[in-house]
């Protein structure tokens, strides 16, 4: 008889209320050999960049109310300041205003004279950079990077590769654009590095981010003549910075015994943690028709190739 | 516990992303507490018939798309939660709110422990240890959600 009611639930079906779907575990394992497959497309193959591109389009309404708080806050701040420090500052900017069209004044005879010198010498004009101005809207999400995002994007005409520079000096490069805004990889980053040269001797170098607020200056002999205090300026041989903006001062500079090599330690001048207007320098166009969409990397490689081809020009021109 | 509409995890979840979305400027990044990790959990710890791996996959993926980093990473550290997080799922109705706190804690720290090393495949540097800030903010959120949402553990009968 026992036997007869075990045969009868055997045949039953299991009710609906315990039915939970695959378990918990076979979804865990299904999902994360989708995930780490999607890692591997992403990181190797720039099939993904578009559905990214079109993502951050879609987010941007969601991205405008997120950001809606902190503007009400800064407008209100701004309504609420004092009429005396207006007044100050206003007074200051006049100044500073004046100072800089008397700057300005001599700037324009130089430049006159830097063309007509040039021209005698048969060289070549300097890259006329057009530039267009941005905001940073916000840090990147990831602190693992060195990422500022900036209020403009492919819609103003931004394209991949573009320098950055604030009133102090050089940001970084844009790395990534989506359509009303772009990403900006600063100079500390350990992805990009920067043709700089020591304003005080010429002396011609690439500074690569260290990933925490530092560039380092690596490469360089043991004996180079290079003192804490050197601005760093860039040299303008990679076509993508203009020559002549301050980079970086030198802070610490190490000898090792051990290293032929001298460790040089400086910090960027830019103000890039703070909320600041900023410029984006448009590209050259020979590199423009070269690489539609550099990556971060190729642009260094350029870099590196343009280095070549400039010491190349030199001993022509010396002869 | 009450009984929970689908519409409303996806509405926090939808609000957890717009969190996620807040500008931040300067070092306050550090204690940031991931939104969409916190609200998914409570979520997945509640009603798990709503909510499983796959919700935490696509929520991890969202993430990954909204902040830039390498497509997939946040999707696989939030699956593997997901999937430690549902395996005692059933036992969490014996808990007191201590070891509720211990247990999300301690998923938490999964999370982090994952993306961590995801970071360094990546060849990412060793973030120091403010990179677990986030596991103690997130504490601070998840209590806030037992506030709002009412807690997981079986209320006194006697």
């Amino acid at each position: 008889m026992l036997k007869g009611v075990h045969q009868k639930l055997e045949a039953q079906q299991t009710p609906a209320f315990f039915v939970r779907g695959p378990s918990p575990f076979s979804r865990m394992v299904f999902f994360c050999a989708l995930s780490i497959s999607i890692m591997a497309i992403d990181a190797r193959f720039n099939y993904l960049s578009h559905v990214r591109q079109a993502f951050i389009a879609a987010l941007h309404p969601l991205e405008v109310v997120a950001n809606t708080p902190s503007e009400w806050y800064r407008d209100v701040k701004k309504y609420f300041s004092v009429h005396n420090q207006l007044v100050q500052e206003n007074y200051a900017l006049k100044q500073q205003a004046f100072e800089h069209q008397i700057m300005l004044q001599r700037l324009n005879t130089i430049q006159a004279e830097n063309v007509h010198l040039r021209s005698l010498l048969h060289g070549n004009n300097p890259i006329q950079h057009n530039a267009v101005l941005g905001e940073i809207s916000h840090m990147g999400r990831d602190p693992f990077t060195h990422v500022v995002v900036v209020n403009r994007g492919s819609q103003h005409h931004i394209k991949a590769g573009q320098a950055v520079v604030d009133s102090k000096g050089v940001i970084g490069q844009v790395t990534r654009v989506y359509p009303f805004t772009s990403e900006v990889t600063l100079i500390t980053d350990k992805e990009l590095s920067i043709p700089i040269q020591i304003e005080r001797n010429q002396l011609r170098a690439i500074a690569f981010g260290e990933g925490n607020n530092t560039l380092d200056i690596p490469y360089l002999p043991a004996n180079v003549d290079i003192k804490v205090g050197d601005k760093l300026v860039t040299s303008g041989i990679d076509g993508i910075y203009p020559a002549g903006l301050a980079v970086a001062t030198v802070t610490k500079i190490q000898q090792n015994s051990e290293s032929p090599f001298a460790k040089i330690v400086s910090t960027p001048v830019a103000g890039v943690s703070n909320h600041s207007q900023l410029l984006l320098l448009e590209l050259p166009d020979a590199i423009e028709n070269k690489t539609s969409q550099p990556t971060v990397k190729e642009t260094v490689e350029h870099n590196k190739d343009t280095v070549n081809i400039n010491n190349k020009v030199k001993t022509d021109a010396s002869h | 516990m009450r009984h929970t509409s689908l519409f409303t995890v996806y509405l926090t979840l939808l609000i957890a992303m717009l969190c996620q979305l807040f500008p931040w400027i300067g070092q306050g990044i550090i204690f940031r507490p991931d939104f969409m990790l916190i609200v998914l959990l409570y979520w997945l710890l509640r009603a798990p018939n709503l909510c499983n791996v796959g919700t935490a996959w696509l929520a991890g993926l969202l993430v990954d798309l909204a902040t830039g980093s390498l497509l997939g990473q946040h999707a696989l550290s939030f699956s593997i939660t997901a999937f430690v997080a549902l395996s005692y799922q059933r036992r969490l109705v014996l808990f007191n709110t201590l070891q509720l706190v211990a247990y999300v804690f301690i998923l938490l720290i999964i999370e982090r422990v994952v993306m961590l090393l995801l970071k360094l495949f990546e060849g990412n540097d060793n973030p120091g240890w403010h990179y677990f800030w986030p596991i103690l903010t997130g504490l601070l959120l998840w209590q806030f959600m037992i506030l709002m949402f009412g807690g997981l553990t079986r209320p006194k009968t006697n």
